[in-house]
């Protein structure tokens, strides 16, 4: 390997024959370039420690404490862990637990299928499929807080437009109290949720199907294979590498959730707890939420790292898995 | 001495001084303001800035701030008792006042809610009074009188009904509503011995008196406008307002959104009443927060310039009229262009409950506080997912983990 300079390695001094054995103390031209990738990598390596490692070490480090966020910590040991998975906390975390669970199954379900179709739709060349793109990926530009305020309006029970929309197509039943049921209001959450996103997942499929060599399809064509034939067996294939990183992300995105049910439901996760996820009990904990003059920092930090533990491994799977791709070149 | 004769004026004058305060209420903006202009009219040189944050992110911000060692001169603070105030008391990080404000212009009742080891740590800035607004032309049209006794409340309730009117509006999402309904009717029915018996662990939220009010409650839900438990308070504030609705449990507040939306509503306040008409019908009053002196402050004496005028009846006039809130002060002369502030400032001098059991109140100082056991599970009662006998078994158990009166 030669440098700019034109030195080798073993050009090195220190290390090109017994009469420079010694060794010597400043680096190469070479050793410069070869380790100038550190000085590249220092200020995300920074913004990482400052941002996500230390307050992720912080927090892990506060799950053994009682604090209310001020003050002497007292260290508690593993009782903040017993509390949220056996003491009294246990049946508010279970119950967050299964709704993360049940969001991230159903958004995953009305993501990927609904997806796929519009992006199998949108890969015919036929007209005005931009203008639909945009379209698409129009409600995945709005702030979350802002697509829970309009719903919020959309879904009211006495005037908003879902419930007027039915009783004018003379579906009244279908009129409910979507966001103050226990039954509807989570499925409502989750189907706005997917709403919202449905436009990324569209672009995602839709850019893989484009990429998929067109001699094969229209191989398959020459072949007599049916539209039907070539979305089943070679398309799809071809995705489902895509829709496992999706799938992931989906389950990241998932599991971290808080803004949509804070801004359709409140800290609360109401009605009657129905929609309340990891998230908002974190907020409730840790700062106390409408309705409560107590604060558990320590506490809170435990739910944090419990979320953690459950996202950690989907995570490296995915990078893993996202590796792989590149390194198969897909 | 001629010399020193002329410098007197300059010497008596103070320095020039600039006093951060921090808080998360927008709304009183205009009230700093007037106050810097009021202490340099007298002859201080006090310039007030006022720093606001969203209510939700203020506890975290001051938190971190004062660790840092940076923060304000004058702080709001959350009232007692509270996790919050009481952690900036127990750290040093507030001063007490009782040697350095006069807090003479201050009832007992409000001062208790800032005080903890027999000092004051706040000077209270208003004063919440919560019970059932109504809407007076709807009343007048079939001549209704504000109800005396609950069953008086029913059959008002009833009349509207009848005449196709929308009797309550109750913002069932948002559960802290439904845990202040609970409180408001509480200190009425039942009452406010009872509580004060509940309180000292003579009394339980098992007995009769508590379930029956839970059940009467639960019946009255056929007065609420369809569908309430998705309906907010903002919803609340525009049916309230726009005549669509008789009665709302809703506090003092509310007031000034209401009067923004349709300055022409006549509304006026009662508090709920008692099932039995032996009983007193009482106000549930709650201080809503203070001004504390921050023990890091720079500015210490201007800040307690800054504090003593905050004790004062013209403050508490000026406070009363900018925000069209009830001043903590007591004595002060509600704004006669707010008739609703003159009965409700009336209201709580004459009939305030001196017990209580939702926010400001012992039952709240631990973990599951009753306010935290009431949000979920009122909702839950509304929605029949609950009775009331289970509702108020709830209730006992969960404060019966850490609240001693119960532990006995």
């Amino acid at each position: 390997m030669r440098g700019r300079a034109g030195r080798s390695l073993s050009d090195r001094p220190g290390k090109a024959g017994p009469s420079e054995a010694r060794p010597t103390l400043y680096l190469s031209e070479v050793d410069v370039r070869k380790y100038s990738f550190l000085w590249m990598l220092f200020p995300a390596l920074l913004l990482y420690t400052v941002f996500i490692a230390y307050p992720f070490f912080s927090s892990l480090g506060l799950s053994f404490y009682d604090w209310p966020g001020i003050g002497p910590k007292k260290f508690i040991g593993l009782s903040n862990y017993k509390n949220i998975l056996s003491g009294f906390m246990a049946p508010e975390f279970y119950r967050a637990l299964g709704h993360n669970i049940v969001f991230f199954i159903w958004s995953l379900i009305l993501s990927v299928v609904p997806g796929l179709f519009f992006a199998f739709l949108l890969s015919a060349d036929i007209k005005g499929t931009k203008f639909l793109k945009v379209i698409y990926f129009f409600p995945n530009t709005l702030a979350i807080v802002v697509v829970g305020f309009l719903w919020g309006l959309l879904l009211n029970p006495q005037w908003g437009l879902v419930n007027q929309l039915f009783r004018v197509l003379g579906l009244g039943f279908l009129a409910k109290p979507w966001l103050g049921n226990t039954s509807t209001a989570l499925p409502t959450i989750i189907f706005v949720t997917a709403w919202r996103g449905l436009g990324f997942y569209i672009l995602v499929y839709l850019a893989a199907i484009l990429g998929i060599d067109r001699e094969m399809t229209e191989a398959a064509r020459i072949d007599g294979a049916t539209e039907m034939q070539i979305a089943g067996r070679i398309i799809l294939p071809h995705l489902l590498p895509i829709i496992a990183t999706t799938s992931m992300l989906k389950f990241i995105w998932t599991f971290n959730i808080f803004d949509i049910v804070y801004a359709m439901e409140g800290t609360q996760g109401g009605p009657a707890g129905s929609t309340d996820v990891l998230g908002t009990l974190f907020y409730r904990i840790a700062f106390g939420g409408l309705g409560s003059s107590q604060v558990g920092m320590g506490l809170g930090a435990t739910v944090v790292t419990l979320i953690f533990l459950l996202v950690f491994p989907v995570s490296i799977f995915y990078v893993f898995i996202v590796e792989k791709r590149v390194e198969r070149g897909e | 001495m001629l010399l020193l004769c002329l410098m007197m004026p300059a010497w008596a004058q103070s320095k020039p001084a600039t006093v951060t305060i921090w808080g998360w209420r927008a709304q009183d903006v205009d009230v700093w303001k007037s106050v810097e202009t009021a202490l340099k009219a007298k002859g201080e040189q006090i310039t007030i800035k006022y720093e606001v944050f969203p209510p939700t992110e203020y506890d975290s911000k001051l938190l971190v701030s004062l660790q840092g060692g940076v923060g304000p001169d004058l702080m709001y603070t959350r009232r007692l008792p509270g996790a919050r105030t009481q952690a900036l008391i127990d750290n040093s990080y507030l001063v007490p006042l009782d040697s350095s404000v006069d807090l003479s212009n201050f009832d007992n009742v409000s001062l208790s809610f800032i005080r903890s080891n027999n000092k004051t740590w706040g000077v209270p800035f208003a004063n919440q009074i919560v019970g059932i607004f109504y809407n007076k032309a709807m009343f007048d049209k079939y001549k209704l009188k504000e109800p005396q006794t609950w069953d008086e409340l029913v059959q008002v309730a009833e009349t509207l009904q009848k005449n196709g009117i929308t009797p309550f509006f109750v913002s069932g999402k948002e559960a802290w509503t439904l845990a202040m309904q609970n409180a408001m009717v509480g200190v009425s029915y039942p009452g406010d011995a009872w509580i004060g018996k509940l309180a000292e662990g003579k009394a339980k939220f098992t007995d009769p008196e508590y379930v029956n009010m839970l059940k009467d409650l639960n019946a009255l839900k056929k007065y609420y406008q369809k569908d309430f438990m998705a309906n907010t308070t903002a919803e609340q504030d525009v049916a309230f307002a726009m005549e669509q609705v008789a009665m709302v449990f809703y506090g003092v507040w509310g007031n000034t959104n209401w009067l923004k939306t349709n300055p022409d509503l006549k509304f006026d306040y009662f508090p709920v009443p008692p099932k039995d008409k032996n009983l007193p019908a009482k106000a549930y009053i709650y201080m809503d927060g203070a001004y504390g002196l921050s023990s890091a402050s720079k500015n210490k004496d201007a800040a307690l310039k800054v504090l003593n005028y905050a004790g004062t009846k013209a403050y508490g006039e000026l406070f009363s009229s900018t925000t069209g809130e009830i001043t903590a002060i007591k004595g002060v002369t509600m704004p006669a262009s707010k008739p609703i502030l003159v009965k409700c400032y009336n209201k709580m001098v004459t009939i305030a409950s001196t017990n209580r059991y939702w926010v400001g109140s012992p039952f709240d100082a631990g973990m599951p506080s009753v306010y935290n056991i009431l949000q979920e599970n009122m909702q839950k009662m509304y929605l029949d997912q609950m009775t009331p006998e289970e509702l108020a078994k709830k209730l006992q158990d969960g404060i019966s983990t850490w609240y001693p009166a119960f532990k006995k």
